[in-house]
């Protein structure tokens, strides 16, 4: 037994420091997952990119860069393209500010607060179809809540088509992703708040630090290990959100709301243009991966006094 | 400012962004209920006289609530299981333990979420189809597998930081096994973390529209977003049954979430703590 407890001590040890294979033991299988459902379907669609498949199935013949060539000559791509940047743009303002408020007031101690803290997420945990639903009706031009109100306070002497004019289709359906994801990001942001020691804040206040100083002195450093994970990977899901959109307006009226993932989904199933749609979605991948690396070597990390990261 | 001023401020503050969020649930439960014939006039008065279950009883008439209710609880359970143990296994090897390319590699599976869904649903389509998943709940939670797992592990992040230094030294110095470490140390001192992650795991099964709605074609498998998504396009203005349907898609979940949800605020929170 002895020896077996040595052995074992040694290969922890080993672990440790790195010449163990403990450790891609245990990742190993979440790696291989990743590897058959992400990376493997990944290389086909990028061989489908080189190809004229139409419908999903189909025999279809290399042909090169041609897709490319017609995609990145298609105003429909690169008006997609600004959407697309406007959607993750626009998203992220509302959402960090809704966000922001929201821990921030909860941060704080009050009656009810765990009440507040869990039904915050209500909006999250919906299914996009009740969220399509649900706002459809509520912004409906003839009938709906929200024109009642804008045309009795007087926004509007009209009621407005939210989801049906191109003017404001975009701007109403980045509003609802951010109404339904900014609760989730206020309690990441929230649990960054409940790490900062609480000794950080004494100590600014006996120094004189107004509540102005110590958020970008105190809680904007001691947060940033939170909004860099936060910042990279909600980025990357705005990027690539595609069901809201979808059920809301279907990318209409006439290509308002037509991200690149929108594009992407009706190229290959309504267009029957696998080929292309696959094409754009290399370009899309391309185009997040950059932004990817660019982030994670200018975007500073933040200090964590856990070995965490 | 005085304290009574800032306290009422802080309220204003916390009952607006409550409103924000809970408000448009409740006037769309309350539509529910209400007839067709009103739910297309303007205005906000409400007839309490006219309530009625009529929009529910059309909604049974018209879909498999049941089997699609049952469909989502099988995929979404299942999707956190098995996401939750990959993701556990996957935390403990990139925060406890030290080899070359961990960094890399745990920077490699937060950059999964580069890739659109869309652009892996083309080829996953096809794969599934290969092996013959089209049609299959299993389709559905290898794919929840795969957009969860990355996220929970950092999700667990705070409480594996948590854990002393040294804890499993120790076990093991006391005769522990490899696998009595995991399960007996690591994972109690690391519960709250998980529970976070599989009610995120559960709730993203639960709300996935995308995927579901390509690899599921057969009525009696389909899930309750997409088989209540199919009257969006056919009851394009009936509000009555749409409304009901969406209230019928939501509850489950909610009332999951009065169980669990303070979990998962106490999982994402209380690792963080000091």
């Amino acid at each position: 037994l002895k020896a077996k407890q040595t052995s074992f001590r040694t290969f922890l040890h080993d672990a440790r420091t790195g010449s163990a294979p403990f450790g891609y033991l245990l990742v190993g299988p979440l790696v291989l997952w990743l590897v058959i459902t992400i990376a493997i379907p990944l290389i086909y669609a990028v061989y489908v990119g080189f190809t004229d498949a139409g419908i999903i199935g189909t025999e279809a013949d290399f042909i090169g860069l041609e897709n490319y060539a017609t995609v990145l000559g298609d105003a429909e791509f690169r008006s997609a393209f600004g959407k697309s940047l406007i959607w993750a743009v626009g998203g992220a303002v509302v959402q960090t500010v809704l966000a922001f408020a929201t821990a921030l007031a909860l941060n704080q101690a009050f009656r009810g607060r765990r009440f507040a803290r869990t039904w915050i997420i209500l909006s999250w945990i919906i299914p996009t179809i009740v969220i399509a639903i649900l706002w459809r009706w509520m912004l409906n031009a003839s009938y709906g809540i929200i024109n009642f109100f804008v045309t009795t306070v007087g926004i509007s002497e009209t009621p407005i088509d939210f989801l049906g004019s191109p003017k404001w289709a975009l701007p109403t359906v980045i509003v609802i992703n951010a109404w339904r994801w900014f609760p989730f990001l206020a309690l990441l942001i929230l649990a960054g708040l409940q790490s900062i020691p609480g000794e950080l804040y004494e100590a600014a206040r006996v120094d004189g630090a107004n509540a102005t100083q110590r958020f970008f002195n105190i809680t904007m450093p001691q947060l940033q290990p939170v909004l860099y994970v936060v910042g990279l990977i909600g980025t990357l899901w705005a990027f690539n959100i595609f069901d809201v959109i979808w059920l809301l307006t279907q990318g209409g009226p006439s290509g308002a709301t037509q991200t690149l993932p929108v594009m992407i989904y009706d190229r290959a199933f309504n267009g029957f243009a696998m080929g292309e749609a696959s094409a754009i979605s290399v370009l899309l991948c391309a185009f997040l991966l950059i932004f990817s690396v660019l982030y994670i070597m200018f975007v500073p990390a933040g200090e964590s006094d856990t070995e965490v990261f | 400012m005085g304290y009574a001023v800032r306290q009422s401020l802080r309220y204003a503050v916390v009952v607006a962004v409550l409103g924000i969020v809970i408000v448009p649930f409740l006037w769309i439960f309350l539509a529910s209920f209400r007839p067709n014939s009103e739910l297309i006039q303007q205005g906000i008065g409400i007839n309490l006289d006219t309530l009625t279950l009529d929009n529910y009883r059309n909604l049974q008439q018209a879909a498999q609530y049941f089997t699609y209710l049952t469909n989502s609880a099988i995929v979404a359970i299942t999707s956190m299981v098995v996401s939750i143990t990959l993701a556990l296994l996957a935390a403990y090897s990139v925060y406890r333990t030290r080899y070359p390319g961990r960094r890399p590699l745990y920077l490699a599976l937060i950059i999964t979420y580069v890739f659109p869904g869309v652009v892996l649903l083309i080829p996953l389509y096809q794969l599934m189809g290969m092996v013959g998943l089209i049609d299959n709940l299993l389709s559905l939670i290898i794919v929840n597998v795969t957009f969860t797992a990355p996220f929970s592990v950092w999700l667990m992040r705070g409480f594996f930081g948590a854990i002393p230094a040294g804890i499993e030294e120790a076990a093991a110095i006391d005769g522990a096994g490899r696998m009595r470490i995991l399960f007996s140390i690591v994972l109690p001192l690391t519960a709250p973390g998980i529970a976070a992650a599989a009610i995120f795991s559960f709730v993203w099964s639960w709300t996935e529209y995308m995927f579901a709605s390509a690899f599921i074609v057969d009525e009696g498998k389909k899930t309750l977003p997409v088989g209540l998504g199919a009257f969006i396009q056919q009851y394009n203005i009936d509000w009555g049954i749409l409304t009901a349907a969406a209230v019928a898609t939501a509850v489950p979940v909610i009332v999951v979430f009065a169980f669990i949800g303070r979990y998962f605020v106490e999982g994402l929170t209380a690792g963080a703590e000091k």
